[in-house]
């Protein structure tokens, strides 16, 4: 999931020209989870802009869970409330930055405010808890590390092992965080796999992690495309 | 040829400095630490922003020192360049002729003075060993061959009180298959800790120098045991510099770095010294390693020499066996290499 933040209510009123018509968009998925954008925070969110003198034209999110993200479904969610969609100047998104553009499309090139920063994709570790322990890089070597990405549990992204700044078992980036490095290694240990970490992993290839990436999707087949060139793979043998 | 290169394959115990580049243009202080220590090592480590703080560039001082007649180490970290900034910087090391690259992964910069840098970390330690490995090959990382080969000693860097040890001996050995030619440890303050250290790595056949952090005072000690990962002094070195009066503490500095290189020499090829600003109790420590290396390579001298004499006392006056007089080159020549690497 995409784990996203509210911005400051200060910031998102300086997005606000006078008399501006604003409808806000929610999402049911990860804004919800990340309670920066499900219908509890939206609602608010019209409540403390509306206070603030804010024109608050309507507001939405997607049905059962739903994510903002979809464009389809946001074509609908946009259709089901088109006459306040028609008369708002802007839209405000509290969602990640997927669910943002979303709307920018749904809405033929509307004019979108950004209401969360989006920080990360994580794991909900619990309702009020979520943490990162993928970096998206395009290139899983996570079987080698017993499941744990030291591109993202290593402050430094290392792939060979750790760097010489763990102290007691702390990174050095950050005392509070566990050493990445120390977590993988205690890992394979207990699954009797230590071998694993004997082998050079080679660098990174950046490429697949270039933005901006695709991915052509079907139940048997998906191409990825990227600065690395174009990758299909079959699901289907 | 790199002399520190020379020196450690001689078996010769080797003594290296440090200097670290200022932050501004005026470099002099700097440049006077590293003249101050360089008769008494073999070469000086130029660190490459060291604690992530922004400074001037570790190849240009590198190259200052090389104007000096001083071998520098060329520190470089794999924090602020990505591949290509990385293998650029040690073919325009070799192109200065500079000839040793100590290769690390580099602090977070979240620790510096520029916390909201981008963290480049584009290659790792062994992999930046490795570009470096395949820059002397004559080819980079891509594989791509080069007009002119670098001629690099590289080393890498250890941490002998590193917990769990065996998680660090598994990057260490990475770190020799990738081509590490010697090890530069961080601070070693228990020699016995150390010995198990370099027990574990004897058979690998790369030299370790083993690091020297000259204490300044007690306060210093228990600040790095709190906030330097690596680091541990123990108790016993803290209250002796406690005890010691500010006016004495150069001398106690000098003597407890002697102390601990004689615990650990046994097991070293050699030393590297940090001296923090301390050059003169560097240059100091280094003098009097020295002295105890010169009588090493005196006794090794000697017992060449006598095996010489002997050889020689062994050749006929006549038609001479052509692998005797080879056999009396040989010894010739290492005597003679020997005396080129006696320390000052």
């Amino acid at each position: 999931m995409h784990a996203t933040i509210q911005k400051p209510i200060e910031e998102i009123m300086g997005y606000l020209k006078p008399g501006e018509k604003v409808f806000v968009f929610g999402c049911s998925n990860c804004a919800a989870k990340s309670h920066s954008g499900g219908e509890p925070e939206v609602r608010r969110m019209v409540e403390r802009l509306r206070k603030r003198g804010v024109n608050v034209v309507g507001w939405a999110c997607p049905p059962n869970g739903g994510s903002l993200c979809k464009l389809s479904a946001t074509k609908q969610l946009v259709e089901e409330h088109k006459e306040e969609v028609e008369q708002a100047d802007s839209f405000l998104v509290l969602a990640c930055g997927q669910g943002f553009h979303t709307v920018m499309d749904a809405t033929d090139g509307g004019l979108v405010h950004p209401g969360c920063d989006t920080v990360f994709g994580g794991e909900t570790v619990k309702d009020d808890l979520i943490i990162e322990y993928c970096s998206l890089c395009g290139e899983c070597i996570a079987e080698y590390t017993g499941g744990l990405c030291p591109l993202t549990l290593c402050a430094k992204g290392l792939l060979n092992g750790p760097c010489g700044g763990a102290k007691d078992g702390k990174c050095e980036a950050d005392p509070n965080r566990d050493c990445g490095w120390i977590l993988i290694y205690e890992r394979l240990k207990a699954l009797g796999r230590l071998d694993n970490l004997r082998a050079y992993q080679k660098p990174k290839n950046n490429a697949r992690w270039s933005r901006m990436r695709s991915l052509e999707v079907s139940p048997t087949r998906a191409t990825f495309r990227c600065l690395a060139g174009e990758f299909t793979v079959s699901q289907e043998d | 040829m790199s002399r520190l290169k020379e020196v450690l394959e001689a078996g010769v115990f080797a003594v290296t400095g440090e200097i670290g580049p200022p932050k501004g243009v005026n470099v002099e202080a700097a440049l006077r630490e590293a003249e101050e220590m360089a008769p008494h090592v073999v070469a000086v480590n130029v660190t490459d922003l060291q604690s992530a703080v922004m400074r001037v560039s570790s190849l240009a001082v590198c190259k200052l020192l090389l104007e000096r007649g001083i071998e520098p180490v060329l520190q470089l970290t794999c924090r602020d360049r990505n591949r290509l900034a990385l293998q650029a910087e040690l073919l325009g090391a070799a192109v200065f002729g500079i000839e040793n690259a100590l290769l690390l992964t580099g602090d977070h910069m979240v620790l510096g003075d520029h916390p909201e840098a981008r963290p480049v970390f584009d290659l790792d330690s062994v992999q930046l060993l490795k570009a470096a490995t395949e820059l002397k090959a004559g080819r980079d990382l891509s594989g791509h061959e080069l007009d002119g080969t670098p001629d690099l000693f590289i080393g890498a860097v250890a941490t002998p009180e590193f917990e769990p040890l065996e998680l660090h001996l598994i990057k260490m050995r990475k770190k020799v298959e990738a081509g590490a030619q010697f090890f530069q440890t961080q601070a070693v303050y228990d020699a016995d800790r150390f010995k198990q250290f370099a027990d574990a790595v004897s058979g690998w056949g790369v030299p370790i120098l083993a690091g020297i952090v000259l204490l300044k005072s007690a306060g210093m000690a228990r600040y790095m045991n709190q906030n330097v990962a690596g680091v541990r002094v123990p108790q016993e070195l803290i209250d002796e510099m406690a005890a010691t009066p500010k006016d004495k503490r150069r001398e106690k500095s000098a003597e407890i770095a002697l102390r601990i290189v004689e615990q650990i020499r046994p097991y070293c090829a050699g030393v590297h010294i940090m001296p923090l600003g301390w050059a003169d109790v560097a240059a100091e420590v280094a003098q009097q390693i020295n002295e105890k290396t010169r009588k090493e390579v005196e006794s090794r001298i000697q017992k060449l020499q006598n095996e010489l004499e002997d050889l020689k006392a062994r050749i006929p006056a006549h038609s001479v066996p052509p692998d005797m007089l080879l056999q009396q080159e040989e010894l010739e020549n290492q005597i003679k290499h020997l005396r080129a690497l006696m320390p000052q």
